[in-house]
């Protein structure tokens, strides 16, 4: 048993000696979102034949709203180093504050993310308010 | 039964590792490690640890009671062992391969590839539910053919330890001769992949031939990006919701299932809906093919 809880105990001085050094070194780095072709293809891998028509991305390049022909709507956010994205199915949770457009997703874990979209953030507020007709 | 275990040894080769590939990365490519994420995995891999320990003892009761029954009296020579570690990855292979295939066993499995980074600390991103999985049947067989639980433990380890190498970017290509037999760093780069070429491919824990002949096989193809993690990817690094997404996914989903349903979201494969509102790995490259098939003959014409 003391073995054991010593080896516990070792375990947790390593993992804290790895993320103390990860943090240290600033792995992960400052990943933004460079240009709409970049939406486009992380948004086509995240679901494969999504063929984004309309990109709205964030000044600050930490996420973006894309939509295809289908009329569905993909939201990318920074998560760590990468992006992750959920496609939205309907617009109860999102809030418009002049440039700033705040999605989220119905997801606890994923949570919402505020995006600044200058000019295009009432255009894309306005169109999201279909969203749930456009699926239902 | 004796009591060692190699994977206790190797766990400081493991740490160093990972710290001389985080140096590595801080050099070439800072983006290959996310102090979040190894956190994550590494808590993910204690975990795994702990959960090992506390149901260890049922499962070397059920290995030692199926013993009783053996085929075979194989004993201890040198070839026993050498065999012993070739069946055991075979088993691996099947046990890995049902993992992604049925839900039940995936909802275990997914922890070790819910991470979008692929680095020595993903290696360790181990599950905490694999006894609730019950993924041990599939090595259960071995002690009724007649190995000793405690010679099949320790090839167990062996091939767990030999799985932790090649779970780097650091490392391109292998020698020929080794890429045709062996697992790789390509190859598994392939079996982390999510794009729709890769999708459930190279199953392999420590020969590559088991892939080459059930079928399952693909090379690692030169200038396409890879992007690792799961097909939904979490979005998340709560280590809870890493453990049991999956086993909740399932819950949800056998509760809201039209009763005739329900028992399918357990044993298909993940992604499988009875309304087809979700995609399995099969319909994703189905219509990634389709596509390239499209390219090529717009190309033509």
């Amino acid at each position: 048993m003391t073995t054991e809880l010593l080896k516990l105990a070792g375990s947790l001085a390593a993992i804290l000696l790895i993320f103390l050094v990860a943090l240290k070194l600033r792995l992960g780095g400052d990943i933004r979102l460079r240009s709409e072709a970049e939406a486009r293809e992380l948004a086509d891998h995240a679901v494969c034949g999504f063929d984004a028509v309309d990109v709205a991305l964030d000044r600050a390049g930490i996420g973006a709203l894309l939509r295809d022909r289908q009329g569905r709507v993909m939201l990318l956010r920074r998560h760590g180093a990468h992006f992750a994205s959920r496609l939205l199915d309907g617009h109860a949770d999102t809030r418009l504050d002049h440039n700033f457009l705040t999605i989220g997703t119905g997801e606890r874990r994923f949570g919402s993310v505020t995006l600044d979209l200058g000019a295009e953030a009432q255009v894309w507020a306005s169109s999201l308010r279909h969203l749930g007709s456009v699926h239902a | 039964m004796p009591d060692f275990n190699p994977v206790d040894y190797a766990v400081p080769g493991f740490i160093l590792l990972v710290l001389l590939e985080m140096a590595w990365a801080w050099k070439r490519a800072p983006e290959k490690y996310e102090s979040r994420d190894t956190l994550t995995s590494l808590a993910l891999g204690t975990g795994s640890t702990i959960a090992g320990a506390l149901t260890g003892g049922l499962l070397i009761a059920a290995f030692v009671w199926l013993y009783k029954f053996r085929l075979l009296d194989i004993g201890w020579q040198w070839w026993a062992w050498a065999l012993c570690f070739v069946l055991d990855d075979l088993a691996y292979y099947w046990f890995h391969r049902m993992a992604h295939r049925v839900r039940w066993f995936w909802a275990s499995h997914v922890n070790h590839h819910s991470s979008q980074h692929y680095n020595l600390s993903t290696a360790l991103r181990q599950t905490w539910t694999g006894f609730i999985a019950v993924s041990f049947l599939f090595r259960l067989p071995l002690a009724l053919i007649g190995f000793h639980p405690a010679m099949i433990a320790f090839c167990g380890g062996i091939n767990l330890i030999y799985q932790f190498w090649f779970h780097t970017e650091a490392i391109d290509k292998c020698p020929r001769w080794f890429e045709a037999v062996m697992n790789t760093p390509s190859h598994h780069r392939v079996h982390h992949a999510t794009n729709p070429r890769y999708l459930d491919r190279n199953y392999a824990g420590v020969f590559i031939v088991w892939d080459r002949m059930f079928g399952t096989f693909a090379p690692e193809v030169d200038g396409e990006r890879i992007r690792y993690g799961i097909v939904k990817q979490l979005g998340s690094f709560n280590l809870l919701w890493a453990v049991f997404h999956e086993w909740i996914g399932i819950a949800t989903d056998v509760w809201r299932a039209p009763w005739r349903h329900k028992l399918s979201y357990v044993w298909r494969e993940p992604g499988w809906t009875h309304d087809g509102s979700r995609d399995t790995s099969d319909m994703i490259r189905a219509r990634w093919l389709e596509r390239q098939t499209d390219g090529a003959r717009l190309a033509g014409e």
